[in-house]
């Protein structure tokens, strides 16, 4: 059943991205919009110009107390009829461009979905406010974790929710630490990474020479007068002399270019800004491993899933109601298809037996067959016959028993 | 990013959830249009009455003076015209671009440049944020939030509705004008900015629809607790196969997942619980007596004097005790 679902949810594209139609109308609209107000402006002044010479003319005539001329009057009808046309047409005008702008709003409603229709049923939550609550707590770990401290405090006082302190409590340090790095300090980050060296070498982090180098390095770019603090800072490699061999012979290989300018030299590399981007990725990463946190915080991850996910279930769920086949997704047990988000997603082991194709849980775990092929326990009693097994696979037969469960 | 998303998916997924993006600006550019027009009308209809009376003066033999007077009038009136078309017509070119500046954010999803992606990427969960934290209320947070990310430009006029009666309330990319039809939620909290019906009365359906952004970022969760591999290991009792990667098994989303549906998987796929690598061919899946499966390159890894210690039970075996395990 899940494969011929798949096969149908490949839809046919739009023929044209949906941003671009609707692009299309909107620059329409305003080179309507311009044209329209230029014309607008200019007919009016055009207009008054007009009116104000013949008033002009009229204001002379008033002081020369003649009474109103035939031509005169005549010039005036002529006038009011072309006030009248010229107003009538702008506000018709106007008008047209109605379809336009109405077009615009069509070109949306054809593009885009305006309801994310139930792809999940809210019954499964026993207490709407409890999964607010939740919810708003994951938010609150998120906004620590991708470092916007003071919004995190906010919604915190707003929802009135309380977070310990040991919670925050290292997000607070990294933060401090990463924010001196951004300003170029190294300071903080040495000092870091000094009190956690042993932890950082079983990680097999690089992270403390790194600091090292890229302080030797922004003192060089000091000039020749930091030619002495530079090398008696290099005392600092010796711990690193064996890990890190060839990077510090490049580094005390550039000395020789300090006089001339560093930029200048074979060693110009050396002072590339990337070092810095590099050097609060390095850090971030190896911070989190240390703190046993993720890089990315659960809740962006979750997030760009289930942006993944949606369209996916949403086109199940409109060809499950075309075919009036309702009963295939129950919302409860699991999802209909499967969504690929890529194998940097595979956190844990899955393993679907190749027999039954169904994923191994702790009520039907997997085993190991003597042949060393693996089925889950379910399908190894199917295929009992007269208290002996063959293998699907290869044709060995074994006794039941003898399979191993094992765990991944 | 953890997780991959390629161009056709994005695509796909800008289809089903920037709805509101783009029709709240435009409701906003339709209202202009229609004022536009509506003074436009009143204007023009005020010159041709004063011109009309113009016309009848002129058919009755007039005095100069009183010609020249009504003339001003009319005047005045061409000039109060001009002007307010020029606003309006301003006004509703403001809403226009607006359209189109939201356009061109959407449009950066697809860039050449993989930064430029990303960025948009993170821009998306910061606004999706910031609408679900409006619709709860979080006023101050979500302002905070969008000009710490750089998306203020984007929440334009966005007012407390503090009990004055704003030109447009805090749902300020105002959902207004969009059609009944879509069910409400309104803002709730005494934290909020106050009720929705504080909002200029002017302004039709001021209440909020379900449906998109803030019931999305609850939304997302949900699918996503299925497609991470919501599975028995992120739930096991004591906390043995917790991986501090993978979302489920993080404190407050462990929580969220938990009644929602699983992933669905048609295919093995194994992982290494050593190092965090794919088994397969390259790195094939090696059983120790203890039944504990470990990818063959870890244990070549971890092997010290022939021998292995199992990371999770620390029983010592042989490395030759390790049997290979075959998965179809």
């Amino acid at each position: 059943m899940s494969k011929s679902l798949t096969v149908i949810c490949v839809k046919a594209e739009a023929t044209m991205e949906p941003c671009e139609s609707v692009e299309r109308e909107v620059d329409k609209v305003l080179q309507k919009f311009l044209t329209y107000g230029q014309h607008c402006e200019q007919s009016l002044e055009e207009l008054l110009r007009y009116v104000g010479q013949l008033r002009a003319e009229l204001a002379s005539a008033a002081l020369q107390g003649t009474p109103l001329s035939a031509t005169l009057s005549l010039v005036m009808s002529q006038c009011c009829r072309k006030i009248k046309d010229t107003v009538q047409k702008l506000a018709s005008d106007h008008k047209d461009i109605h379809s336009s702008v109405s077009r615009v709003g069509k070109a949306i409603d054809r593009n885009f979905d305006s309801e994310v229709c139930g792809v999940v049923s809210d019954a499964v939550w026993d207490s709407r406010e409890k999964q607010q609550q939740t919810l708003q707590m994951a938010i609150v770990e998120h906004l620590y974790q991708q470092g916007m401290l003071s919004v995190a405090e906010e919604l915190c006082q707003e929802s009135t929710l309380n977070v310990d302190l040991d919670f925050k409590q290292p997000f607070l340090e990294l933060n401090r630490i990463l924010e001196a790095l951004h300003k170029h300090d190294l300071g903080p980050a040495l000092e870091w990474a000094i009190s956690h060296r042993q932890r950082l070498l079983e990680l097999n982090s690089s992270l403390e020479f790194k600091l090292h180098r890229l302080y030797f390095i922004h003192l060089l770019a000091g000039g020749p007068d930091k030619q002495l603090e530079a090398l008696s800072y290099a005392r600092h490699f010796q711990p690193f002399a064996r890990l890190h061999q060839r990077e510090i012979q490049v580094m005390m290989g550039s000395l020789v270019y300090l006089r001339l300018g560093l930029e200048k030299s074979p060693y110009c590399h050396l002072l590339d800004t990337s070092h810095w981007a590099e050097i609060c990725e390095t850090f971030t990463r190896d911070a989190c491993s240390l703190l046993g946190l993720s890089v990315e915080s659960p809740l962006s991850v979750s997030f760009a899933s289930g942006c993944v996910a949606l369209p996916v279930l949403m086109n199940i769920k409109a060809v499950i109601e075309q075919r009036q086949c309702t009963g295939v997704w129950s919302h409860k047990d699991e999802l209909p298809i499967e969504i690929e988000l890529g194998m940097k997603c595979w956190y844990h082991s899955v393993f679907a037996c190749p027999i039954l194709r169904q994923q191994t849980s702790d009520s039907n775990p997997p085993i190991k067959l003597i042949c060393g092929h693996v089925i889950s326990r379910d399908a190894l009693n199917k295929l009992i016959n007269g208290g002996k097994l063959k293998c699907p696979y290869c044709p060995m037969e074994q006794n039941p028993a003898d399979g191993k469960r094992i765990i991944f | 990013m953890a997780v991959q998303e390629s161009a056709a998916q994005l695509s796909m997924t800008l289809k089903v959830q920037e709805y509101p993006t783009l029709k709240v600006p435009y409701e906003t550019l339709n209202k202009r249009f229609r004022a536009a027009q509506k003074n436009i009308d009143r204007e023009t209809s005020h010159v041709t009455m004063v011109v009309a009376e113009l016309e009848k003066t002129l058919s009755s033999c007039p005095a100069v003076d009183s010609v020249v007077s009504l003339l001003d009038g009319v005047v005045e009136k061409l000039s109060v015209l001009k002007r307010k078309a020029v606003e309006s017509i301003q006004a509703e070119d403001e809403s226009a671009k607006l359209c189109k500046r939201r356009i061109e954010h959407l449009k950066e999803h697809s860039s050449d440049q993989p930064a430029a992606a990303s960025l948009w990427k993170r821009k998306r969960m910061d606004r999706m944020m910031v609408e679900h934290l409006l619709r709860c209320g979080y006023y101050n947070t979500a302002v905070k939030l969008a000009r710490q990310s750089g998306i203020e430009t984007r929440t334009e006029a966005l007012q407390p509705g503090r009990g004055e009666p704003a030109g447009r309330g805090p749902a300020g990319h105002g959902h207004a004008g969009l059609p009944a039809r879509h069910t409400h939620l309104p803002l709730q909290g005494p934290a909020g900015p106050g009720p929705v019906e504080d909002a200029n009365p002017a302004v039709p359906v001021r209440q909020l629809p379900a449906a998109p952004a803030g019931e999305q970022l609850r939304v997302h969760p949900h699918p996503a607790g299925g497609p991470l591999g919501h599975q028995d290991s992120c739930y096991k009792e004591d906390g043995s196969s917790r991986s501090p990667d993978c979302p489920v098994c993080s404190r407050s989303l462990n929580k969220l997942a938990q009644p929602l549906p699983m992933a669905h998987c048609a295919n093995s796929r194994l992982v290494c619980k050593i190092s965090g690598d794919v088994m397969n061919e390259n790195n094939p899946p090696m059983m120790l007596p203890n039944g504990y499966v470990y990818g063959y390159n870890s244990l070549l890894s971890i092997r010290q004097d022939d021998k292995v210690v199992c990371p999770r039970t620390k029983e010592v075996f042989h490395f030759s005790q390790a049997e290979k395990v075959y998965i179809m």
